[in-house]
């Protein structure tokens, strides 16, 4: 636990340190976004979580994720998670800390068409890899490749996410949290979002932060068979200079092999801008 | 077995797309249905405003950069940060409601239109015009 703690601890520091930037346009909180950063600059992102599970086991997750604008419209992003699983045997049992895989993605923005002083439509496309950095059951051993599109919608106050995401299984998958497990099959995530702001109800001149409620649907489907489906209300909370979003994931529907089944999730996230 | 749990997983899959879309087909078309956002009112942003710049580089003075695409407050922090590499513009302030970033151009330097214009590209919007607020001398 301590060394979560502290790993957490270093994340947010070298957030703090690596950071002299800015941050993208309003993203859910458990999808991809069709937002990129700029040039040269460096977006950084932490995210916590606590997955619940039937007969009281649990999982804890650390999330750091670095996004970096190469040109206008084409970023990488490195996203490197960190588990604490309190598991029955034969999983990674009571206290076991390890990194999670690596996951590298080249984003190229294929559209954007702004509407009005708010109103945007943006699209994009991504690739990339899990990469084996996984330890004590919490990774692979080989190096898993990915692609997908987003597309994101902001018409006044409302806002939509609608995201694809192919991942081809070369080994053994990364770890997933919601199927407490990994898997051998290939897998798609496919997620919709919508947010609508209740706060302000017009922008002005001033600098105030927005306030969003959010509700997406989250779902990972192999092609063993398993899946879930899961319906996760957040509110997001976001200044021209920090974000902070507070969210849970409920499972609305399920099948999953030989693990336990999850009941809830919480998270909460932090994004810095300097 | 695989494959049975593979054509339940797909029909499954197919039942939640579809409740999905529908969803989102109901969103889409309440969001229609409402009356024109007031931030986004592009005909009436630029009327009380002066006369289109399109010189190819801002002389001292005062300007109104009409910007769509701004859709949240860290939009700003963008927008502050890819104007402030450019030499000769000083104090952006970015009105979201309107869409309307004004700048001051103090002098000497006299920052190009196409630098301003990449600029909010590499920010992440669409700079739809400049317009004189004021220039040296006079007033609009």
């Amino acid at each position: 636990m301590k060394q979560l703690h502290m790993l957490a601890l270093c994340g947010f520091i070298a957030t703090a340190h690596l950071t002299g930037s800015t941050a993208t346009a309003q993203e859910m909180l458990s999808m991809p976004a069709a937002t990129s950063p700029s040039p040269n600059v460096l977006i950084p992102r932490v995210q916590a979580r606590a997955y619940f599970y039937e007969e009281r086991q649990s999982l804890l997750e650390q999330d750091l994720r670095l996004e970096y604008g190469i040109v206008r419209d084409l970023s990488i992003s490195l996203d490197l998670p960190m588990y604490e699983g309190f598991f029955e045997a034969p999983r990674a049992s009571d206290g076991d800390f390890g990194l999670g895989d690596l996951e590298a993605i080249i984003e190229l923005r294929i559209l954007r068409e702004d509407f009005g002083a708010v109103d945007t439509l943006r699209g994009a496309i991504f690739a990339g890899a899990e990469l084996p950095t996984g330890t004590n059951g919490f990774g692979s051993n080989g190096v898993d490749p990915c692609l997908g599109g987003v597309l994101t919608g902001i018409f006044g106050r409302h806002g939509f996410d609608a995201a694809a995401r192919w991942t081809f299984v070369t080994d053994e998958s990364p770890f997933l949290p919601t199927l407490a497990s990994t898997t051998s099959a290939d897998f798609a995530n496919l997620d919709l979002g919508y947010a609508f702001r209740f706060y302000p109800e017009s922008y002005g001149e001033e600098r105030v932060p927005a306030w969003y409620a959010t509700l997406e649907l989250n779902s990972l489907w192999t092609t063993s068979g398993e899946y879930d489906v899961l319906l996760s209300p957040g509110v997001l909370l976001e200044a021209p200079t920090y974000a902070v979003e507070i969210g849970l994931q409920i499972p609305i529907s399920s099948q999953v092999d030989d693990a336990p089944e999850l009941r809830i999730a919480a998270l909460i996230g932090l994004r810095l801008i300097f | 077995m695989p494959l049975l749990t593979s054509a339940r997983s797909v029909r499954v899959a197919a039942q939640y797309a579809a409740a999905a879309s529908c969803i989102v087909t109901a969103l889409l078309t309440a969001c229609a249905s409402q009356p024109a956002t007031r931030e986004a009112t592009p005909d009436n942003i630029t009327a009380h405003l002066g006369a289109v710049h399109s010189a190819p580089t801002l002389t001292p003075g005062h300007y109104a950069l009409v910007v769509f695409g701004m859709s949240c407050p860290k939009c700003i922090s963008n927008v502050d940060l890819q104007l402030g590499r450019i030499a000769g513009i000083v104090n952006p302030k970015v009105d979201m409601k309107h869409g309307i970033v004004t700048i001051e151009v103090p002098g000497p330097a006299e920052p190009s239109r196409d630098a301003i214009f990449r600029a909010i590209l590499d920010a992440g919007f669409t700079l739809r015009e400049i317009r004189t607020l004021s220039a040296a001398g006079r007033t609009q």
